[in-house]
């Protein structure tokens, strides 16, 4: 590692070199070795010119055919009807009466009517039905006798109406039928009305008549499809960003150390995260410059596009210069974010098609996570406009799409003409995420940057495909993101075989977490007391006491947490828990009250445990960290391994208090070198719910609605003496980093 | 001006085994002086000056330049310090005087300053012709030239060059030597290394033969091989006899 701090690494000195004036310097060099890049530039900057316009012109036409063909349904057609019984010729008179009737004009005037009804008269049943199959008529309805003064006076008449099985315009003509009937009902009440006495209004207590004019149907739909198109888009804007910063990126770092340059920057009199900064600079102003050329292209898009549509279907954006402003915004966020993402991803390779590698897949993960914000009920107004490249996508969104968010704010229909709300907050959230994980991304990446092993080893392994890796002390990074990829994917898959019965499915559940372990463990030799921290707490040397202090000290720590978490969830959700949370919870509950304590413990409490901190804090977190970790590499390994470990209890509410717990667990790994302590804290935080239930023996299920005082007090006294006796038993975390993880 | 004082440089080979790659080397390159640092592939040599770079932390030892510690002020070392490394470490789509402009900006060189550094380095460096094109187009000994005028460019007291004339024909290697004592007779420290010793060996005012991370063997040309001889017989008898004492 170079050397690591601050004052010696020359950022805060009061030399000219360093510094902001080195970053520029680096940014300009970088800049200008990309525009001679001729190729890249033109694939940034001029294919979102090409993309946009291809991608509009097949929506437009999509939109122009939905529309088209709405617009040919609501043109009347002539139906042919065929009649058979011995009033049919009196029933055709009276429906050609109404159509003739009330507005003195064709009957297709008449709202939903046919154009023109041709009657096929019939002696027998049998020949109107064969009229019906040779396409001479629609349908055919057989005319019940007596249906006129049935109609007229009182009862229900039950006309049976008998429509070919498949036929084009079948459903169009059964439309114009059913319209026709509706009217011969609506006569047949004015009729009763009539014989009865009583004024026409009986039937009529309320007229409502609207003044002014709504949008047409063509608009109203352009209007529906608006959100859908425009966050698709935007999904394409976010993918496209990630793109664009992919290429400057991997020039910029994993090309550099593959041409050799890299040495050359690393030996100038600047900070390792002035470099860092200037790379970024540059390719945040590539990808700056081609989100502004994407913008440009979707606002020329969208204005040639409206020639491709129906009269009346243009896009009905409003608040034009809001809308873009927040989008903007918000995607020079995620274009930060991009570029320091691919900056991260690229440092951490030793080669441009080791970066090419890593960066696909995380291009697709990006695209998923943009894609999220397209689901139903993802609304800016949520937190989920801080998540990265999702949050971004759906604030632009709702900037963007007319009512999106207006109705949840409240907005009465029928203001549309009032100006949309700036969605300040969640823009402000969504920036404040971005520049918060821009920020981490670079420290990661400076930290990386200088990574002795990064910079100058070789590639890890030789030989063919089947032939093992040769033996390594600890497992690659590359070997800890594909445990947490193989892991997470037979938990997933795992779901859909499990049994219902959780005594059999928490043992499955952790065997799946296993098997990729497993696989890996067989291909990958490593030695297992330095991976997975095999030893007594307290290192080499040790004492009884100090392993003892450690081991207590985690099982307090595992007992308050949980205590706290749980305090903390109620208060923040109540019992309004999901309805997976709350199954959860009963099955959980009913696997307490079924087994005997001692196999409830196991499955729930010592397996889980055992099992998912071989995974996470030892294989996970000892392949993140490296074999040599810097302390921040150390803290970043804990924080990785804490994400996948909260991911994989796959329950949203779950997420923050295991999130909380895999960093606790991960510390405690660190300090005390050993695995043993966050086993027994594991243990304790999983054994809480037991302890619970026995103590609130003769309760229902759900009736906890709270924590007492009382009890939260003795739970964070039980974390901060947990946390005194960790520290009192450990040898120290500066030992830990010098030493390179685990102690020898 | 370079000085190495028990330079101890390990690091953890993936099976979690310790390589000792520098074992308690320490030698002293005075101004004016040019010094010849030999060895075999592997013996430390690369490590050894990217410890002087700052590149690398030692894991125990001083190292200075000029007066700084590259543990306590390794931005001192690097403003003193033109360090050329192994590979030739120019960007290919860049000119060599942008280069050299950029480089000169990251030192913190002022505009009209720099201006007249980087037009002497390209003269000095007979980079005049090219240097107006792409670096990726230009010949393994226009590019080491500038590579070497990118270490010039600040006008350190302390020149580190690794391997400079591995690339190089014998033209072009008598050239760059023949410019390396131009600058050590303008007072710099250099120290170079290299294992190809008929080039240096009558360059160098002294050397200082390295295998397995030790110094097996230092001194002038004189000291090392006599009056009569080869510096390539003195280094094999140093090397032979160090592995044959080697635990």
């Amino acid at each position: 590692m170079r050397f690591g701090t601050t004052e010696a690494d020359g950022r805060h000195g009061s030399h000219r070199e360093g510094g902001l004036r080195a970053a520029l310097a680096i940014a300009r060099r970088d800049l200008l070795e990309f525009v001679r890049d001729r190729r890249t530039l033109f694939i940034t900057l001029l294919l979102p010119m090409a993309t946009y316009p291809i991608v509009a012109l097949a929506s437009a036409l999509g939109l122009r055919t939905a529309m088209s063909d709405i617009e040919a349904r609501q043109i009347p057609v002539p139906v042919a009807i065929a009649l058979s019984g011995g009033e049919s010729r009196a029933f055709a008179a009276r429906v050609d009466g109404l159509g003739r009737g009330r507005a003195g004009a064709a009957a297709g005037v008449r709202p939903g009517w046919p154009s023109r009804i041709d009657w096929k008269f019939n002696a027998k049943p049998e020949d109107a039905v064969e009229k019906v199959i040779l396409g001479q008529a629609d349908l055919w309805i057989d005319v019940p006798r007596g249906v006129f003064e049935s109609l007229d006076r009182s009862g229900t008449v039950t006309l049976e109406i008998h429509l070919p099985a498949s036929r084009p315009g079948t459903r169009r003509a059964r439309d114009h039928v059913a319209a026709v009937m509706r009217s011969l009902a609506d006569d047949a009440r004015q009729r009763r009305i009539t014989a009865a006495g009583l004024p026409p209004s009986t039937l009529e207590p309320l007229r409502v008549k609207f003044s002014g004019e709504t949008t047409t149907q063509a608009g109203e739909t352009a209007e529906s499809i608006l959100p859908r198109v425009a966050g698709a888009i935007l999904v394409l804007l976010a993918v496209l960003t990630m793109t664009v910063a992919f290429y400057p990126a991997i020039d910029a770092i994993a090309g550099e150390k593959e041409r050799g340059t890299i040495e050359t920057l690393l030996i100038a009199p600047c900070g390792t995260r002035d470099i860092v900064f200037g790379k970024f600079l540059a390719v945040y102003a590539v990808t700056l410059a081609t989100l502004a050329a994407n913008v440009v292209s979707i606002v020329l898009t969208a204005s040639v596009t409206k020639r491709f549509l129906p009269a009346g279907g243009g896009l009905p954006l409003r608040d034009l210069a809001m809308a873009a402003g927040v989008t903007v915004l918000a995607f020079a966020g995620l274009a930060a974010l991009a570029a320091a993402t691919c900056l991260a991803v690229t440092t951490a390779s030793k080669s441009t098609k080791e970066a090419q590698n890593t960066l696909t897949p995380v291009i697709l993960l990006v695209s998923a996570l943009a894609g999220v914000a397209l689901m139903p009920g993802m609304r800016s107004d949520s937190v989920l406009s801080v998540v990265p490249f999702a949050g971004q996508v759906i604030v632009g969104r709702a900037a963007v799409s007319p009512d999106d968010d207006s109705a949840a704010a409240g907005d009465a229909g029928g203001q549309q003409s009032r100006r949309k709300p700036v969605p300040v907050v969640p823009l402000a959230l969504t920036l404040l995420s971005s520049g918060c994980l821009t920020w981490l991304l670079l420290r990661g990446t400076a930290a990386m940057l200088v990574d002795e092993e990064l910079l100058f080893r070789g590639p890890d392994a030789a030989g063919g495909l089947l032939s093992r890796p040769a033996r390594r002390r600890r497992p690659s990074m590359a070997q800890g993101i594909g445990a947490v990829i193989g892991g997470f994917a037979a938990i997933w898959y795992g779901q859909g075989i499990a049994p219902r019965d959780l005594a059999l499915a928490i043992p499955l559940q952790q065997a799946a977490l296993l098997l990729p372990l497993g696989v890996m463990l067989w291909w990958q030799r490593v030695d297992l007391r330095s991976t997975f921290g095999l030893r007594w707490p307290g290192g080499r040397g040790h004492h009884g006491g100090s392993a003892a202090a450690c081991l207590i000290g985690g099982g307090l720590i595992g007992a308050g947490v949980f205590v706290v978490g749980a305090a903390v969830l109620l208060a923040m959700k109540g019992t309004g828990l999901s309805a997976d949370a709350k199954e959860l919870s009963q099955r959980l509950v009913a696997l307490m009250r079924a087994q005997p304590w001692w196999l409830s413990w196991s499955v729930m409490a010592l397996l889980p445990a055992v099992c998912e901190e071989l995974f996470f804090r030892g294989w996970v977190q000892s392949a993140l960290a490296g074999p040599a970790a810097s302390r921040g590499r150390a803290a970043g390994a804990v924080v990785a391994q804490a994400a996948a470990f909260a991911l994989f209890h796959l329950l949203p509410e779950r997420m923050p208090q295991t999130f909380v717990l895999g960093i606790v667990l991960g510390w405690i790994t660190l300090a005390t070198g050993s695995l043993l302590p966050a086993i027994v804290c594991h243990t304790a935080h999983n054994s809480m719910p037991l302890l619970l239930l026995a103590a609130l023996t003769g309760e229902p299920a759900g009736a906890i609605t709270g924590i007492p005082a009382g009890t939260l007090r003795i739970a964070a006294g039980c974390v901060a003496a947990g946390v005194l006796l960790v520290a009192l038993g450990r040898r120290g975390i500066g030992s830990w980093s010098r030493t390179g993880g685990f102690r020898p | 001006m370079i000085e190495v004082d028990e330079l101890v440089k390990h690091y953890r080979a993936t099976d979690g085994s310790v390589v000792r790659a520098v074992d308690g080397v320490s030698l002293a390159v005075r101004p004016g002086e040019m010094v010849g640092l030999l060895g075999a592939n592997g013996a430390g040599k690369t490590t050894t000056l990217r410890v002087l770079a700052t590149l690398l932390r030692p894991t125990s030892g001083t190292a200075r330049v000029a007066g700084c510690d590259v543990r306590t002020d390794p931005i001192g070392v690097r403003r003193n310090l033109g360090y050329v490394s192994a590979t030739t470490g120019v960007p290919d789509r860049l000119t060599p005087r942008e280069i050299l402009l950029s480089f000169g900006r990251l030192h913190g060189l002022e505009r009209d300053g720099l201006k007249a550094r980087v037009e002497r380095l390209v003269d000095v460096l007979d980079l005049g012709s090219c240097a107006d094109r792409p670096t990726g187009r230009l010949s393994s000994g226009q590019r080491q030239r500038v590579s070497v005028g990118r270490a010039l460019v600040h006008d350190p007291p302390a020149l580190v060059l690794d391997e400079p004339t591995n690339a190089l024909d014998v033209v072009g290697s008598r050239d760059l030597l023949a410019f390396l004592s131009t600058l050590r007779a303008d007072g710099r420290s250099i120290l170079l290394s290299t294992h190809r010793l008929h080039e240096i060996e009558h360059r160098c005012d002294r050397f200082v033969i390295v295998h397995g991370g030790r110094i097996v063997a230092e001194g002038t040309r004189r000291d090392l091989v006599g009056e009569a001889g080869e510096l390539e017989d003195a280094f094999f008898l140093a090397v032979q006899a160090a592995a044959g004492t080697a635990p």
